[in-house]
């Protein structure tokens, strides 16, 4: 796979022991008076595939976005590659690391490959509205995605998977060494959820690193390699999903009582819930 | 696969911007219709400059009376309703698309008639005391400041952005009345002129406020035109690529303020030029973003048209164009509004 001379010094420097990655740093996060999040820390290493999980209102989101630079924190920093993230110029961020939300909009007549170029802005100027490698990008995002041949289509005439999918080829076309994602495969079916956890993966194995947040347990545990559980703003249990995913866990902190089983496959842990005794 | 280079507009190796071949396209079109518009208004009617003569006493060599019509009537009137079309066409483009929403524009939200009452006040009651395009600006501003209050969500939720907008174009309206009646009571035509909008009667001075206004905003404009484009897909994501969502949305609405109170100030509240310019321009390109420079040629040539059609029209003599773009951007806000409530936006 040819990278870009940017991932490619990412990757030289990934030994390197100067703090590589994604660091919160005693992170506080809010948007009214009361905090969302509160004294977080969290490390993420170059290379990882992070699944962030927890009870809805747990903070999960909120901390993707201050990961991100969306949201200013009310207290503590986020540093990307040791440095505060606020103190960098936004474009620059923005060339090391790509966010999808939950929800992003669709403008109104845009099809796939203006959707995935839309990626490249960071890497543009005013007067430079295209580089020398934003032809190879996108032509890369469009073919990992699988969305080549729909390329001239309007994202409005997608269908829900594929979508997603379009989404995800403008993140990749933004060509950071970092990607967090939001709940990705939410409203989409099974088939297409596992293809897109699928698709990440891959990603990762070709160095990217991937911080998402996940609603279900079983596909967490199962497509990354170190589970973060958050329970009203803070990280109560981190680790690989074998020594994460446990049944007191999973009582603990969704008040769901539960067997925790080997997948037959990937022997990765699979919550199996009890039933409502009455 | 095909390729993905766009065709590119290239100055060394400084400068390169990707160009939409149907955009490119249009403009040319565009720009022929207008100069077929502009022709049609100077040589039209009892007064008009024959077409023969009309290269000739452009350049210098025409009769006393065909310079009266040139220079006095139908120059300046051209030359302002050009001008008047394309800031309007810019301000609504700017507008519907930081607020995501067809109906997010200036002449529904109530920004226009703020910008007549505006205006009203400072040529009729403060005259030489208060420049109009200044009062112009001041009632835009306080009506998008007054929209923006009275819906206790921002410019986010289009259902209430329309109603708060309906309730501060009624008042700007009603005080713009007042303030006509209790100061210019006999002149119909200066109502018209504040209430409606019209094109008659404009001297070279209206043409040089709108087109300095025009001239000066140009370069913001560019600048604007790809972090707006990047903000139709939620501040999140704007914001994640390196494009602050808030400043975008801040000086998109500086501007579009600023280019319609101008529009205001030299022509009147003209309706719907901003409300369907961009939407036809959308049509013609198929290409996403706030389509600048079309939405600007089509709000040029619309109400170019709409005063050519005034200027000859059997039975109204001296109707202000402002109704004829009320009554046929009427039409389309219903239609639009039908469109959208079924669509659930509403």
């Amino acid at each position: 796979m040819n990278q870009t001379a940017t991932n490619e010094k990412t990757f030289a420097a990934a030994d390197t022991p100067t703090g590589r990655g994604l660091c919160a740093e005693r992170l506080t996060l809010g948007y009214g008076a009361a905090p969302v999040v509160r004294d977080l820390d969290l490390r993420i290493a170059e290379g990882e595939f992070v699944a962030i999980v927890g009870p809805n209102g747990c903070g999960k989101s909120t901390l993707l976005k201050a990961l991100g630079r969306v949201l200013r924190p009310k207290s503590g920093r986020v540093l990307l590659h040791g440095r505060d993230i606020r103190a960098q110029r936004s474009k620059e961020v923005a060339r090391q690391l790509a966010l999808l939300p939950q929800n992003p909009a669709v403008p109104e007549s845009i099809t796939v490959r203006s959707l995935a170029a839309r990626g490249r802005y960071p890497h543009h100027t005013l007067l430079r509205q295209w580089s020398p490698d934003d032809e190879a990008a996108i032509g890369e995002a469009l073919e990992l995605t699988g969305l080549a041949d729909r390329a001239d289509t309007p994202v409005e005439a997608l269908s829900g998977g594929q979508r997603q999918r379009a989404w995800a080829a403008m993140i990749l076309a933004q060509r950071t060494g970092i990607v967090l994602l939001d709940e990705p495969t939410t409203f989409l079916d099974i088939a297409h959820q596992y293809d897109l956890l699928e698709l990440f993966a891959d990603l990762n194995r070709r160095g990217r690193t991937v911080v998402a947040v996940l609603h279900d347990l079983a596909q967490a545990a199962r497509f990354a390699s170190r589970l973060v559980v958050m329970d009203a703003g803070r990280v109560v249990a981190d680790g690989t999903p074998g020594e994460v995913l446990t049944a007191d866990l999973v009582h603990r902190v969704f008040g769901l009582r539960c067997d925790v089983v080997p997948d037959p496959r990937t022997s990765t842990p699979l919550v199996i819930p009890h039933e409502r005794r009455r | 696969m095909r390729s993905a280079r766009p065709p590119m507009l290239r100055v060394g190796s400084a400068v390169a911007l990707p160009l939409h071949p149907r955009s490119l396209l249009w403009t040319l079109l565009l720009l022929a219709a207008l100069l077929a518009a502009a022709a049609a208004t100077l040589c039209l009617g009892r007064l008009g400059v024959p077409l023969p003569e009309l290269a000739g006493a452009l350049t210098g060599d025409a009769s006393p009376a065909q310079t009266f019509v040139l220079n006095r009537l139908r120059g300046p009137r051209l030359v302002v309703a050009l001008g008047t079309g394309a800031a309007l066409g810019l301000a609504g483009a700017l507008f519907q698309s930081v607020t995501r929403n067809p109906l997010g524009s200036p002449d529904v939200i109530g920004l226009n008639w703020g910008a007549g009452a505006g205006a009203a006040l400072a040529a009729l009651a403060l005259p030489g005391v208060v420049p109009v395009p200044l009062g112009a600006l001041l009632g835009a501003a306080a009506a998008v400041l007054l929209v923006t209050a009275a819906t206790g969500t921002g410019l986010r939720h289009p259902g209430r952005l329309i109603v708060a907008g309906i309730g501060v174009a009624a008042m700007a309206a009603a005080f713009t009345q007042f303030v006509v009646s209790a100061l210019a009571r006999d002149q119909a035509s200066v109502l018209a002129a504040y209430v409606n909008g019209t094109l008659s009667a404009r001297s070279w001075e209206h043409a040089l406020t709108i087109w300095l206004v025009v001239a000066l905003t140009t370069p913001l404009l560019a600048a604007l035109a790809r972090p707006v484009a990047l903000n139709e897909m939620g501040d999140e994501l704007a914001d994640s690529l390196g494009a602050s969502a808030a400043r975008t949305r801040t000086s998109a609405i500086t501007l579009s303020v600023v280019l319609s109170a101008a529009a205001v100030s030299v022509a009147g509240p003209i309706a719907f030029v901003s409300l369907t310019a961009p939407q036809i321009a959308r049509r013609l390109t198929r290409a996403s973003g706030p389509n600048l420079v079309v939405s600007a040629l089509v709000g040029a040539l619309v109400l170019t048209l709409a005063d050519l059609a005034v200027q000859h029209f059997p039975f109204a003599d001296g109707l202000p164009v402002g109704i004829a773009t009320l009554a046929v951007g009427g039409v389309y806000l219903g239609f639009l509004l039908v469109r959208e409530w079924r669509r659930g936006v509403l």
